[in-house]
């Protein structure tokens, strides 16, 4: 897979970058600040970006920014983001247009590699990897969104799913029957009124409509 | 000497003429703000008779410098705002006031010092000048030494020695008589106690800013300190373990696969894991090898040759990965400086004791214990493992650092989506009420995020709330944040929560109100002052 890497501090830039190498990705790029991503992206047409929230020169929140550009530019661009903290409304931000292909993980997570090359994989296919901790903000304020109407079992579906999991992996994770993990599925799209008519993001809507919800 | 005697007689002469058209002037005002004080007009005339005295004022301040040979300084407070507040300032300026009693004063001090000052210029001149003119007004009837000083030539002149005799005494005489009103119109005129109060006051206010300011910065470079120095080692560090963890994990299955098979496993199995040693932890090596000189160094040197004692080697260093975790958070909560220091050498403990176990588990299978190769890998893997975790939850303990010393948000995306992130984290519903893209000082942002968060966990802990608000409005130079929420009230405003923020928001010449009546609901307002 074709990556290009975002992130200014250059001890970490190294290590993603040997990291996915060894890993059998291809790091095409591996810039430091968000003007340079935004070429290395034109000129790359990248698989995928790893990009980090903060970058020069304001350091607040230039790399979310230039993925959501990257984003408006060509839908079909998959951008993961990595930062140190999270916050809802990054993610909110990323997952707005209810498309997938979007990710959004703690720095710490890059170092349970099988998670993260896991995360690589999902988002580049499409999918979404939201980290445990976006996830745990969501459900902290369960009570007023009309998560009451849920079991403890899809609860705990749904987390997973929140956090970009495919319908086998939940199956893995929580000793499921894949039958079942469907049912459980397909109760909580009901109760949170996501008819199956709407298209084939309804996990991100999901996700989406707790994060709006706030 | 003769400038300033000349000075001194042209100020008192001018003395009576400048106190009648004082005097006049004051009348003149005092009757026409009076009158008009009734009427719409009553502010503009104040503020315009004011404007007048100061000019008058002005110009009496000139003339008693030049007397004085120093500059008096003027007194006035500078006004703004609408012209009804500009009324009320200046009116509420003792130099406002002093100016008018000068003005009054003026009159009679100018008359009396006026009238002494040319007397005695006049009589001194004229004796001076007797020769010149005694001889016109003979007076035979004139008692003893006049009529001799004026009638008889000698005496003439005899007059004309003893002015210039008193010459230097007439004009000692001028100076310190002009000095006498010119010395009061400084102390009225001139800036008083309350010009210098409020100069001591907009220069402490001043000070405190500065010193705010620069608090605000260091907050936000140690956070930034933290996140680019000690953050990025911590997770650096751990995606070496985790190549470290990968690489271990396929020498063990090639390790398996060659001894499942004869022939030349042992050798291959050596080779193996050599290769991590050197290749795959260059970094760790690096780290180790400056770092630790601590028992488990000892140990895991002395542990080296038995299959036990590589196991032990493991543990050891991971003891110390994990004591230097804990001592990196243990350090940063007890001050943000040493959380610097003591994540990063917490971070590389962490790292050396991985080392050394997986370096401990290589010894074994290069000693030739064919048996223990698998066994100490899967140890060494375990053990990075674990350090890896070590590493994850110091950085968690990190996150929280400096999450109470500056939330990132307030830095990336300013106050209100701080509090918005605040509201969506609030166990009940929390609205917003604020202009989305208004920023403020770093100061005042991250006092009232600290307000804010305050309220709203006291709401969710103690009060036991279900709804709550957030009202952020700036009046004029205030920025307002309010927090509500329907709780049970009776919050103690000095408690050491509420005692902290009152401290915080006090520092910046801001307020913080709580009320808490018991039954709720909770209001807690802080107000804080915002030049710009």
């Amino acid at each position: 897979m074709r990556i290009v890497i975002a992130e200014d501090l250059v001890l970490l830039r190294e290590g993603m970058v040997r990291l996915l190498t060894e890993t059998g990705h291809d790091v095409v790029a591996a810039v430091g600040t968000a003007a340079a991503l935004l070429d290395a992206v034109d000129e790359h047409r990248p698989d995928l970006s790893v990009i980090d929230v903060r970058l020069p020169p304001g350091f607040r929140d230039e790399g979310l920014r230039a993925a959501l550009r990257i984003r408006a530019a060509d839908p079909d661009a998959k951008v993961l983001i990595v930062s140190q903290y999270v916050e809802r409304a990054y993610a909110a931000d990323l997952l707005a247009d209810g498309r997938g292909g979007v990710g959004y993980l703690l720095k710490d997570r890059v170092t349970a590699l099988d998670d993260f090359l896991d995360a690589v994989d999902r988002v580049a296919a499409g999918g979404t990897a939201m980290d445990p901790e976006v996830v745990r903000q969501l459900f902290a304020r369960s009570r007023d969104h009309g998560l009451d109407a849920l079991t403890a079992r899809e609860r705990e579906v749904l987390g997973l799913m929140a956090q970009g999991l495919s319908n086998s992996a939940i199956c893995a994770a929580l000793v499921l029957a894949p039958v079942s993990v469907e049912k459980h599925i397909t109760n909580i799209f009901a109760k949170l009124d996501l008819p199956p008519a709407a298209d084939a993001h309804r996990r991100v809507r999901a996700v989406l409509t707790y994060l709006n919800a706030a | 000497m003769i400038k300033r005697t000349a000075r001194a007689l042209a100020y008192l002469v001018t003395g009576p003429v400048a106190g009648l058209a004082g005097f006049l002037w004051s009348v003149v005002a005092g009757v026409l703000v009076t009158v008009l004080a009734v009427t719409q007009l009553g502010g503009p005339v104040f503020l315009g008779a004011a404007w007048v005295t100061r000019r008058l004022a002005a110009v009496e301040r000139r003339r008693a410098g030049w007397v004085l040979g120093a500059p008096i300084a003027s007194p006035y407070v500078p006004v703004g705002g609408s012209p009804r507040e500009r009324v009320g300032a200046v009116a509420g300026q003792p130099a406002t006031w002093r100016d008018l009693a000068w003005l009054f004063v003026l009159l009679p001090v100018g008359v009396v010092t006026g009238v002494a000052g040319l007397v005695i210029a006049v009589v001194d001149l004229a004796s001076i000048a007797a020769p010149a003119w005694a001889w016109a007004v003979p007076n035979p009837n004139a008692p003893f030494p006049m009529k001799q000083l004026l009638t008889t030539v000698p005496g003439r002149f005899g007059l004309t020695v003893a002015g210039l005799a008193l010459l230097p005494v007439a004009a000692w005489l001028l100076r310190t008589i002009a000095a006498g009103p010119a010395r009061l119109a400084a102390a009225l005129l001139g800036p008083g106690e309350h010009r210098r109060l409020v100069e001591r006051a907009a220069r402490l206010a001043e000070t405190r800013r500065r010193v705010v300011d620069a608090q605000a910065a260091e907050l936000r470079r140690i956070e930034r300190d933290l996140h680019d120095g000690a953050q990025a080692r911590i997770v650096a560090a751990g995606m070496t373990l985790a190549l470290a963890s990968r690489k271990l994990r396929a020498a063990a299955s090639s390790a398996a696969a060659s001894s499942a098979s004869a022939g030349s496993a042992l050798a291959s199995v050596g080779a193996g894991p050599a290769e991590i040693n050197i290749s795959d932890f260059p970094e760790i090596a690096r780290q180790a090898s400056a770092d630790l000189h601590d028992s488990a160094a000892t140990s895991a040197r002395t542990a080296r040759p038995g299959v036990g004692g590589g196991q032990l080697g493991a543990r050891a260093g991971v003891g110390g990965g994990q004591l230097g975790a804990r001592a990196g958070v243990g350090g940063g909560q007890s001050g943000a400086r040493a959380g610097v220091g003591g994540g990063q050498s917490g971070a590389r403990a962490g790292v050396g004791g991985g080392q050394l176990g997986a370096r401990a588990g290589v010894g074994d299978g290069q000693s030739g214990a064919r048996p223990g190769v698998a066994g100490s890998q899967l140890d060494a893997r375990a053990d990075v493992e674990l350090a890896r975790r070590q590493l994850d939850e110091a950085l968690a303990e990190l996150r929280r650092l400096v999450r109470g010393i500056h939330p990132p948000i307030l830095t990336d995306r300013g106050l209100h989506a701080a509090l918005a992130a605040l509201a969506g984290d609030s166990p009940f519903p929390v609205g917003l009420h604020g202009d989305p893209d208004a920023r403020y000082p770093a100061a005042v942002e991250s006092a009232a995020y600290f307000v804010v968060a305050e309220g709203l966990t006291n709401a969710a802990k103690h009060a036991g709330a279900t709804r709550g608000t957030i009202t952020l409005d700036r009046v004029a130079d205030l920025v307002r944040v309010t927090v509500t929420d329907d709780g049970r009230g009776g919050a103690d405003p000095d408690g050491a929560g509420l005692l902290g923020l009152r401290r915080r928001v006090e520092a910046l010449d801001g307020t913080l109100t709580v009320s808490s009546p018991p039954g709720g609901p909770t209001v807690l307002r802080a107000e804080l002052p915002c030049t710009s």
